[in-house]
């Protein structure tokens, strides 16, 4: 297959810019997903558990 | 499912690893992929011409000293710029150039084409002292050009790796390198006419520095300086084609 | 500190080191003649210096096999050090090019003291000494910390942090000799490239290792960021600075790429450095520390997340934003734009998260110094981002490229922003890391603070003046249809700025200089309590003492 500048410009323009926002809308959904919401408030308080030593 | 396989991501550390790379990675690629094959947009210009091992000697004095820092060499297509500097820069003018000195800075002016603007002397009394030409720059000054003698014995492993890179030095190029730089200075010499038959006899062959016996680092970037924007006529000829 | 090396981590200690002196011998040979051979003996006398430093601590006694239920700190105390340290040093370039630009003869007639010289060992300085030893040192606290784990070995670490100083050194004295590729932020030769390759491949794995002996299931998003910082800035490290060396006797070597290309891939590296090098690592220290001393949880994990995202995939596409209306293809100048705008998006996100976070415990900042430093340091991230993406939009670069704007723009990211996102978290660590109570003197931080803000207005107003009054002049036209003004008259105007930013540079160099007394200080006080009180050894003197401002322990 000939790859030349144009059909990878026209790629990246097209499904590049396709697959970010395909990304973008799963980080999303990802994070807002109800079942993850308790996970993720243990792991933000997570910082404040005793840390004097490691693995307790 | 997916909400399954991220947990399972997030507790593998590799696993987490691999989809910071496939998320950037995949996306940056496929973005920056087309720039591999960017050459395939410069302009063809048949006259362009390689720089002499001088000038090249001068090109990295030029960027040892860091002047990249406040001179730009790049002339964007707005009317002021091409009003103040000239015709605006073509990509094919810097294909040769292993790395590129576009700078992002205009500290001082650009030099984009500042070949022939000046003669010599004002050069060497500009590097030497530049407040004595302009009493308002707060130009560095680099008297220790004029002193130090050019370092010429490698000359010709600096164009063979420049071949390796892609620009076209011919054998016999790499193999006068170090003469090729003495003649260039020295206009007197056996060495001079060698370097025109190689280089063409455009190329400009004096004493850059004033100093006919010497070849100083001077001689160097003066040579360089002199060579910025005539490598190629291509941006001046596409000027003059707009124009009509 | 080597006393805490087993005697089996001290002979690969001492293997590691003869291996570095070994190298340094080899270039020294290989170069002799050239700036190359002059950095062989740099990188000798390296070597045999730690070579000798672990010989001389070789017979000491083990450590106690209960240093295992302890965190790995040594590293990070050495790296905060190394950090103020390079600071100080930085800084003090940075105000001598800017006094330079007022005053072009305020220096000798010599080729290491000239502007183009020491320009790069104050970006240098800054960027890589001070930014990346203060990254590395909070980044093995953060990481062991939030894993529970414990460091997996004792040499990793120092190796890395250790290559990574000599990466730094050999960089700055590169500088002085005229060794550069030129390439901007990226200025090292092929050998000081390849070894930082080394360092920072140990180091990512060092991450990798430790994350995969974790006791807490879920990654805490701080190392999702300083992840994403070490895998990034090594693919945009190798790529950019793809080489051939004239040969392997000599520091010069010819980039891979020329022009165009070089020019794309230059800024693609340049706008990411600034994406995942000052950006990313930062912003891991500001999702740690900042809850951390406000005693309250990030305000959103989830915003957290989707920025990291954000910033992940898009930063990678805005490079382009420096060269438009060059020769670039103008789609990818548009594309460039597009990404950098948008990308104001989860920039913003942090920024407000990290303020949101403070909301409820403003009194606080207002008391709290340290605490100020970070919540400034936020706003200054949302500032900077924002004139960032204002100055990608095509028809405002028309004016602000090339101009002091882009010096502004720089400054009031790296001062309001990566400085003092470090300060502040250097000062949140140093008394846990020195287990002390507090900071030898909290008024010195108070002084810090106004000297570190005061400067950074100053600098960045007298830029932003400059800079768009050069833009202004530059394409301004009188009546006659002619450019009304010489490029020299642009250099005139510009001076009385010029001396504002010394200024400016000046106060912040000073208030560098007070946080590493404060922070000497403060060691000098845990040392001398820990003689006095303890006989000297490593058990936390007053655990917890700092509860007030730190409730999470």
């Amino acid at each position: 297959m000939d790859v030349d500048h144009n059909s990878l410009v026209g790629f990246a323009k097209s499904w590049g810019l396709f697959y970010l926002m395909l990304l973008a809308i799963g980080v999303v959904i990802y994070a807002l997903w109800p079942s993850n919401r308790k996970r993720f408030d243990r792991a933000k308080k997570s910082i404040f558990d005793k840390d004097d030593r490691p693995g307790d | 499912m997916r909400e399954f396989f991220h947990r399972k991501l997030e507790r593998n550390a590799i696993g987490f690893v691999l989809a910071i790379i496939l998320v950037s990675g995949i996306g940056g690629f496929v973005e920056i992929a087309p720039l591999f094959t960017i050459h395939e947009t410069v302009e063809d210009a048949p006259d362009m011409r390689v720089y002499t091992p001088l000038e090249l000697a001068g090109r990295n004095i030029y960027t040892r000293e860091g002047c990249y820092a406040c001179h730009s060499q790049m002339i964007r297509t707005l009317r002021d710029e091409v009003e103040r500097y000239g015709p605006y820069s073509l990509a094919v003018e810097s294909k040769y150039d292993h790395p590129m000195l576009w700078g992002s800075k205009r500290t001082g002016p650009d030099i984009a084409r500042l070949g022939g603007k000046y003669s010599d002397a004002w050069h060497v009394a500009h590097l030497i002292n530049p407040r004595d030409v302009v009493p308002q720059s707060v130009m560095p000054k680099y008297g220790w050009l004029m002193r130090n003698e050019l370092k010429t014995d490698d000359l010709g492993k600096h164009l063979a790796a420049q071949r390796a890179v892609g620009v076209p030095y011919t054998d016999a190029m790499i193999a006068n390198a170090s003469a090729d730089a003495y003649g260039q200075a020295s206009p007197d010499s056996p060495y001079a006419s060698g370097l025109s038959e190689r280089y063409g006899e455009a190329t400009n062959v004096r004493a850059f520095d004033g100093e006919p016996g010497r070849l100083t680092e001077m001689d160097a970037v003066v040579a360089y300086l002199q060579i910025l924007g005539r490598l190629t006529d291509a941006a001046h000829r596409q000027a003059a084609a707009a124009g009509k | 500190m080597i006393a805490t090396l087993t005697v089996a981590e001290r002979q690969s200690a001492i293997a590691l080191s003869m291996l570095v002196a070994f190298f340094g011998l080899i270039m020294m040979i290989a170069g002799s003649g050239d700036v190359l051979g002059v950095h062989g003996v740099i990188v000798l006398l390296f070597g045999l210096g730690f070579l000798g430093l672990v010989m001389s601590k070789y017979f000491e006694p083990e450590p106690p096999q209960e240093r295992l239920t302890r965190y790995y700190d040594d590293p990070t105390k050495v790296g905060i050090v190394l950090s103020l340290g390079w600071a100080v040093v930085g800084m003090f370039f940075g105000v001598w090019v800017a006094a330079l630009l007022a005053w072009p003869d305020l220096t000798l007639d010599a080729g290491w003291a000239s502007f183009g010289r020491i320009r790069p060992v104050h970006t240098s300085g800054v960027i890589f000494g001070f930014g990346g030893n203060a990254l590395i040192a909070t980044s093995f606290h953060v990481l062991q910390r939030t894993t529970r784990a414990r460091l997996p070995d004792q040499v990793t670490p120092w190796f890395v942090l250790i290559g990574y100083n000599l990466f730094c050194v050999i960089a700055a004295s590169g500088y002085l000799m005229g060794v550069t590729q030129s390439k901007e932020y990226a200025e090292p030769e092929w050998y000081a490239d390849l070894w930082l390759v080394v360092v920072w491949v140990t180091y990512f794995l060092l991450y990798l290792r430790t994350l995969q002996r974790r006791k807490e299931p879920h990654i805490y998003v701080a190392n999702w960021y300083y992840m994403a910082f070490i895998l990034v800035v090594a693919v945009l490290h190798i790529v950019n600075n793809l080489a051939v060396p004239i040969s392997f006797g000599s520091a010069k070597s010819y980039s891979l790429f020329s022009g165009v290309q070089d020019a794309m891939t230059q800024w693609w590296y340049g706008h990411n450095a600034v994406a995942f090098f000052l950006t990313a690592g930062f912003l891991g220290m500001l999702y740690y520390y900042l809850p951390k001393r406000a005693g309250r949880p990030i305000f959103s994990y989830r915003l957290s997340i989707i920025s990291f995202w954000g910033i992940t995939f898009m930063y990678m596409w805005a490079g382009s934003h420096h060269l438009h209306y060059t020769a670039l293809p103008q789609w990818v100048q548009t594309l460039g734009m597009t990404f950098s705008v948008v990308l104001l998006v989860p920039s913003w996100a942090s920024a407000g998260n990290a303020l949101a976070t403070l909301n409820g415990a403003w009194d606080k900042v207002r008391d709290d110094a340290t605490l100020r430093f970070m919540m400034v340091a936020a706003v200054f991230y949302g500032l900077s981002t924002f004139e960032g993406s204002f100055m990608a939009i095509r028809a405002v670069n028309s004016l602000s490229h090339y101009t002091d704007w882009t010096v502004g723009h720089v400054h009031a990211g790296a001062l309001g922003w990566v400085a003092m996102i470090t300060f502040g978290s250097l000062y949140a660590l140093v008394p846990w890391m020195w287990k002390v109570e507090r900071i030898y003197s909290p008024k010195l931080v108070e002084v810090h603070f106004w000297l570190a803000l005061s400067g950074t207005i100053i600098y960045v107003f007298a830029m932003w003046n400059s800079g768009i009054i050069q833009g202004l002049m530059w394409r301004t036209y009188n009546d006659s249809g002619t450019l009304a003004f010489s490029f020299i008259e642009s250099v005139v105007a510009m001076r009385p700025y010029y001396i504002a930013r010394t200024v400016g540079g000046s106060l912040f160099l000073l208030g560098a200089i007070v946080a590493a007394y404060n922070v000497w200080m403060t060691i000098r006080m845990a040392r001398l309590r820990g003689v006095t009180e303890t006989g000297g050894t490593d058990e936390p003197v007053l655990p917890g003492a700092g509860a007030a401002l730190q409730p999470g322990e």
